[in-house]
């Protein structure tokens, strides 16, 4: 390892590895989304994935929690890797938090409720206990007025934090973002990124799918980018914005400047 | 000025008057349509009204009255009959006042308003029912029905006072006391010597057969619906091909069966009643519509909402219990409680199989001696006809409010 080769530096994870994605292969049909796809996640590392549409960006991440299956190649989280064994996998969703482009909170509950859901029900935490954790986790995102509330009261922002919350209340080692700002209005973007910074200098660990620059450079270790289900190059946020390897992430950073 | 301006406001037409002329005079076609149609209702209001009170012969409803109520029931028992209202009655007054305390309960918690519905809304909500029990009450040739219905009332009342200041650990078992007197009240007429559902007639037994019918059928549409999604395709298969097959039959044809058919298709030492025969036939008919209704509800939830609750770790039957399900039950309500329409207005075709129901008492009537020939078809089944017009109408409205209760998260 040579210290003034950025490149092959930045590729690998410092520390304890948590995630290890060895060798992936994704196929929908006979088309094929992921392709040899290796990245080792670091303990408290961010991770910024960044690509053109449909280059296998949110495929990726919802391998890691089985959202969907992998057809080769090794996924482990936290020292345990996925297989079909329904108990593995509900084990590694326990640790992974997830929060999507659509929000997609529960419409038919109450903020609270949405948080305590899953506390209550997977790790069996009595109603009270539950509810004041959740609490704390609307302070942490900064809207604990709301919690009363139903989700369609609230702002796109203010829904997208409170996913944070939900996701945050199962007290996750590790957290993937699906472009969690792309259905944002403008305004409520930075209220967002905010958090998502606060949960990463608290030490989080985190794959973040997005095409906020200023969020990469402000938070991510290392920068991911992805082209037609290939991880084309990986380094420092400095490294691939200012000085890329590769001609298509220069097209792409051209296109998105 | 000020003068001209306050004539001009005096001549202004009132609101009512504005509406009138905008919206029934605005043009000579309209105010012609206008004259016309408020003409033909209002002759068709009077003859209406004057034919209920003056020209109808109601005595075939009055000598009938219990006959219509509850058919052969012995009527030396019909004590049985009022004592298991009165335990029905007060498991809907227990369980609607334990449920406001707990809604009140909640509110409070959450710092939250909480208005409880008054006196007022309960007459608007059951409006037609208040006004049927009062005409149902007015035919009566005895005080002995009034007396009964007073007790009711101040049963149901004196339940739901005991259900709102119930203690908070009780009412959290209230669900059990409410199930033990609706089993009493089914056991009131049942056990001690009492009569099946074959002795059972009327109005009453249209009733147990339509709840009879809709919680037996919602469980089993419920499974269906479910086994129509499922990952195992002999499951699916199996489903498909009982929704499809019922809901290629006439109901009339599965109650026929129900009737002569099934009996053979029972093992030997296994003798269902012919009432429970057909219970049977309509809860089979009527499940697979309403797996059906379930599947476009389950379809209308988006992928996210599931995906949301494997994220968060949750097993697939509480991603379904918790999340899927309550969403897409809300989304049909409309259409389940269409469902559940048809089968308390079905269940006069009951009437073929030869069971004592609410339309069969109106033929009954016709053919007893002292009315036969008379012509009073023209007054049992318009009687009778209001009667299902008042249940199917509240259930109707009772729905609306539902959703609209339950549409709070969709704002
Ligand atoms: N469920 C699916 N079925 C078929 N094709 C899919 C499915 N999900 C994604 N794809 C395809 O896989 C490719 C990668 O998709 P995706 O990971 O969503 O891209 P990105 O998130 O980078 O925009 C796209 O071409 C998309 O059309
Ligand atoms: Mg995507």
């Amino acid at each position: 390892m040579t210290q003034n080769n950025v490149y092959s530096d930045a590729t690998q994870a410092r520390g304890d590895v948590i995630i290890e994605v060895q060798g992936v292969d994704k196929f929908f049909g006979d088309f094929q989304a992921l392709k040899n796809i290796n990245l080792n996640v670091g303990k408290q590392e961010v991770i910024v994935v960044m690509g053109p549409s449909g280059s296998g960006k949110s495929t990726l991440i919802r391998c890691i929690n089985r959202l969907e299956k992998h057809d080769a190649g090794r996924i482990v989280v936290d020292g345990v890797e996925l297989s079909d064994d329904i108990r593995n996998i509900q084990e590694i969703r326990r640790e992974t938090g997830m929060v999507f482009q659509q929000f997609n909170l529960f419409p038919h509950l109450t903020v609270l409720d949405n948080i305590t859901l899953a506390p209550r029900q997977v790790r069996n935490m009595p109603k009270n206990e539950a509810e004041e954790m959740a609490m704390l986790q609307l302070e942490r995102v900064k809207i604990p007025e709301q919690a009363h509330k139903y989700p369609g009261q609230l702002s796109g922002g203010q829904q997208q934090r409170v996913a944070i919350a939900r996701s945050l209340a199962m007290q996750p080692k590790v957290m993937l973002f699906d472009e969690p700002t792309s259905a944002l209005d403008p305004e409520m973007i930075k209220e967002v990124l905010d958090a998502m910074q606060e949960l990463a200098e608290s030490g989080m660990t985190m794959i973040v799918v997005t095409h906020e620059m200023g969020f990469a450079r402000a938070v991510a270790n290392r920068v991911l980018f992805m082209a037609d289900g290939e991880v084309v190059e990986v380094g420092t946020p400095q490294h691939i914005f200012e000085n890329p390897d590769e001609d298509r992430t220069k097209l792409f950073l051209s296109q998105i400047l | 000025m000020a003068v001209r301006t306050e004539t001009a406001s005096l001549r202004r037409p009132s609101p009512a008057l504005r509406w009138v002329r905008e919206n029934l005079f605005n043009n000579w076609y309209n105010s012609v349509l206008t004259v016309i149609f408020g003409a033909l209702f209002i002759w068709v209001g009077f003859s209406l009204l004057r034919w209920v009170f003056f020209r109808a012969e109601w005595e075939i409803v009055r000598v009938n009255l219990t006959l219509f109520m509850v058919g052969r029931f012995p009527r030396d028992e019909l004590a049985r009959i009022w004592v298991s209202n009165y335990m029905i009655v007060g498991a809907i007054g227990l369980m609607a006042g334990a449920a406001t305390a707990s809604a009140a309960a909640a509110a409070k918690e959450a710092g939250l308003p909480f208005v409880q519905s008054k006196l007022q809304d309960l007459i608007q909500r059951f409006w037609p029912v208040l006004l049927l029990v009062a005409a149902l009450l007015q035919f009566s040739r005895t005080w002995t029905p009034t007396i009964m219905t007073v007790g009711m009332v101040v049963i149901g009342v004196a339940a739901r006072f005991a259900g709102l200041h119930l203690p908070r650990v009780i009412r959290r078992y209230a669900w059990v006391l409410v199930a033990l007197l609706l089993i009493g009240a089914y056991g009131a007429l049942v056990w001690f010597g009492g009569f099946g559902w074959d002795d059972w007639g009327g109005l009453h037994l249209t009733l147990f057969v339509t709840v009879a019918g809709i919680i037996l059928a919602f469980p089993l549409g419920l499974l269906f619906a479910l086994g129509r999604r499922s990952t195992l395709p002999l499951v699916r298969l199996l489903s498909v091909t009982y929704i499809e097959f019922i809901r290629g039959v006439p109901l009339i044809t599965l109650l026929l069966m129900g009737a002569f058919a099934l009996k053979f298709l029972l093992p030997p030492g296994m003798d269902l009643s012919l009432v429970s025969r057909l219970v049977v036939a309509i809860m089979l008919f009527t499940a697979a519509y309403v797996a059906e209704n379930v599947r476009g509800g389950l379809q209308a939830v988006p992928k996210g909402q599931t995906e949301a609750g494997q994220a968060l770790g949750l097993p697939a039957w509480k991603v379904m219990r918790l999340i899927v399900l309550p969403q897409a039950l809300r989304a049909v309500i409309p259409a389940m409680v269409g469902q559940f329409i048809s089968l308390f207005k079905d269940t006069s075709l009951l009437v073929v199989v030869g069971v004592f129901e609410l339309l069969a008492v109106s033929s009954i009537a016709n053919n007893q001696p002292e009315f036969l020939g008379k012509g009073l078809a023209e007054v049992t089944l318009p009687f009778v006809a209001v009667i299902y017009w008042v249940g199917a109408y509240t259930m109707s409205r009772e729905s609306r409010r539902l959703e609209k209760k339950l549409g709070v998260g969709e704002r």
